[in-house]
């Protein structure tokens, strides 16, 4: 379970509509809870999204670069690819690590599909089984659904998880 | 050599709840074997196998990625950190999504009763658990709700939400069979859930006693797989579809009228929309309700099936569905006819150069409310209204009214007021000579919406004499003056 507060949820969808038709991304930073079962986000942390097969090679090692082919100029790739650089996860959690918050989860969009974690995505959205991670579906510039998933233990699929509001 | 290890927030559990594990160790290898010694949980999110990190583990000594350096081997000194952080990349993709949804078992009660489906390879077990997964928003509790919803939950489909307002009435019986004698002047979605839940208790029933509106559309089909659409009217038949689209959801379509049916699954993400089909809606007052025009009882059991047998396929993923094509139904001949449908490249709501955005206003769209902001510029005069109540009293006094009835002959026939003069509404502007000017006149239909129109006509026209709408029409002074008026 997600539990965050309508201010996150407007943050997150608004963010998806400017960056439209681009995806968007960002880190949802709170605490973990219940043995890792729930996540309390006390900010969203937008982050730009710097997706390119080089930075794509960086963060993944040499073995990945071809997940992704290289189809496209990088603003076309970014209508469909996101990537969150490590030092810029490494340095949030820095952020925020004097208030005892941390990276819980990330938000991602996807334009013109739905809030649901693609093929890609399992490979590599979700590190770990104990974060929460929001997929945002924007249609024609307008958020239409909102989804938090987390990743099953087995790392094969992603299970819904409730989004709860008010915190 | 102490070496500091910082811990991501989210494996901190795994690590005794610490974000910062001081060991020793001469390489970055020889630290993180230390680290997850104790808890082969670190490891397992950590390694992929014996020795390899996972592939989106990044290790830093102090701010070099270990890739640039020896990897593993990279050695470290005192006072150095090693920062432990995932790479994260995302994207909607063309593959196959990957989250779908764990199908829930089956009991062997369920077993059971489905025993037809589940002998059947193309439903099978799996399929059943499909239904048994499904979520399906029916719009609707009325005729083409009807068998819809019980055909559904029969079949077993696990959700069912209903969104009505209406309250039973004693005329929907002759189509509505979900609906009972006993059910008049229940809500219609309690009585819907008590026959649906009667049918099949393995299901669950969302209801939903409100008017779909464009404030609630998007949130309410967020929900659900499957959008039916068994609306009588045209703004909420654009409305149903332009939020189907802007949610991605299938809109298993159905229509009514006398004794003409249609069908259809309109799926943007698969093929033509409503509005590809029908761009604008229809003048007001063109296209007649059930209401006003009547419909044969059995006529939305037909295509209310059929949207079932649709929505079905659709759950299932197989068969071939309505999508591109539009079906006709006669049954007064009895006949069926099927056309085709394209996705229309300037289709304002799902072509490539949408305009429309976001949820509109439809009953402005469909010309049931002028624009706001031309009412102010024009200043148009408020509709004089009077209930029946009212009417009743200003006849009683003796006031000098004339009343002019302005629907069918027929329906003229099933019940009148008796000081009435009967001119139809299509004909009120041509036959203007017939109203005396010089005396109040009180315009009369069955529920008050055609007898507005007929004002709006004759002043149009310039007719310059008093005209006062009855507000609920005869259905109103059979409610409110006398009973003996019969409702139909």
């Amino acid at each position: 379970m997600i539990k965050l507060s309508a201010h996150h949820l407007a943050e997150m969808r608004a963010h998806a509509e400017r960056e439209y038709p681009h995806e968007c991304c960002g880190l949802l930073v709170g605490r973990i809870e219940d043995e890792g079962r729930t996540r309390i986000i006390a900010a969203t942390h937008p982050v730009a999204n710097e997706f390119n097969q080089t930075a794509l090679t960086l963060a993944f090692g040499a073995g990945e670069a071809g997940a992704a082919q290289a189809d496209g100029s990088a603003a076309e790739e970014r209508q469909h690819r996101m990537l969150i650089p490590p030092l810029e996860y490494a340095r949030v959690e820095r952020q925020y690590s004097q208030r005892g918050f941390g990276v819980v989860g990330n938000y991602h969009s996807h334009p013109d599909h739905p809030a649901v974690p693609s093929q890609f995505d399992l490979e590599h959205l979700a590190p770990w089984p104990t974060m929460s991670y929001i997929v945002i579906s924007v249609r024609q510039g307008r958020t239409v659904d909102v989804r938090s998933w987390e990743l099953a233990t087995d790392r094969t699929r992603f299970n819904e998880e409730e989004v709860s509001e008010g915190v | 050599m102490a070496v500091t290890v910082i811990i991501p927030t989210a494996l901190k559990q795994f690590a005794g709840g610490q974000s910062e594990i001081e060991v020793e160790g001469q390489t970055v290898g020889e630290v993180l074997d230390r680290v997850t010694q104790a808890n082969s949980d670190l490891r397992k999110h950590l390694y992929s196998d014996e020795s390899t990190l996972r592939s989106f583990v990044n290790v830093y000594v102090n701010d070099e990625d270990i890739r640039s350096g020896q990897r593993l081997d990279t050695p470290v000194k005192d006072g150095d950190t090693i920062s432990i952080v995932p790479a994260i990349a995302g994207g909607a993709a063309t593959e196959a999504q990957v989250a779908e949804r764990e199908l829930p078992k089956l009991s062997n009660q369920e077993i059971a009763r489905y025993s037809r489906h589940l002998i059947m390879p193309e439903v099978g077990m799996e399929g059943q658990r499909k239904l048994k997964a499904a979520r399906v928003l029916m719009i609707g509790t009325g005729g083409l709700g009807a068998p819809l919803g019980m055909y559904l939950a029969a079949a077993g489909v696990g959700t069912l939400g209903l969104v009505d307002f209406d309250v039973v009435d004693e005329s929907n019986l002759q189509r509505q069979i979900v609906h009972g004698t006993k059910d008049v002047g229940r809500p219609k979605i309690e009585s819907a859930r008590d026959r649906l839940s009667d049918i099949n208790p393995h299901i669950k029933i969302d209801t939903y006693e409100t008017q779909l509106t464009s404030a609630n559309a998007l949130e309410l089909f967020r929900e659900y797989d499957v959008i039916a659409d068994g609306t009588d009217n045209f703004p909420t038949r654009y409305l149903v579809n332009d939020a189907c689209v802007l949610t991605g959801k299938p809109n298993v379509y159905g229509s009514i009228f006398r004794f003409e049916g249609q069908a259809s699954v309109f799926w943007a993400e698969r093929g033509a929309c409503y509005r590809c089909l029908y761009a604008e809606p229809p003048p007001p007052g063109l296209v007649p309700s059930c209401a006003e025009g009547g419909v044969l009882g059995v006529l939305p059991g037909i295509v209310g099936a059929i949207q079932a047998n649709e929505t079905i396929k659709l759950i299932l993923g197989d068969g071939e569905p309505l999508i591109n094509r539009l079906l006709l139904f006669d049954a007064w001949r009895m006949r069926f006819r099927e056309v085709k449908l394209r996705k229309d490249p300037e289709c304002p709501i799902c072509g490539p150069r949408a305009t429309i955005k976001e949820l509109i206003d439809y009953e402005e769209f469909c010309g049931l409310r002028p624009p706001t902001a031309t009412t102010q510029t024009e200043e148009k005069p408020q509709m004089e209204e009077m209930t029946a109540t009212e009417l009743k009293q200003r006849l009683d006094r003796g006031d000098d009214l004339q009343i002019i009835d302005v629907r069918e002959p027929h329906e003229y026939e099933i019940a009148k007021l008796e000081q009435a003069k009967l001119i139809p509404l299509g004909q009120v502007v041509n036959r203007m000579s017939e109203i005396d000017p010089q005396r109040e006149t009180v315009v009369h239909c069955k529920m008050g919406g055609r007898s507005a129109k007929a004002i709006e006509a004759l002043k149009r026209a310039g007719f310059a004499g008093r005209l006062v709408n009855l507000r609920g029409g005869i259905t109103g002074w059979s409610n409110e003056v006398d009973p003996s008026v019969p409702k139909y």
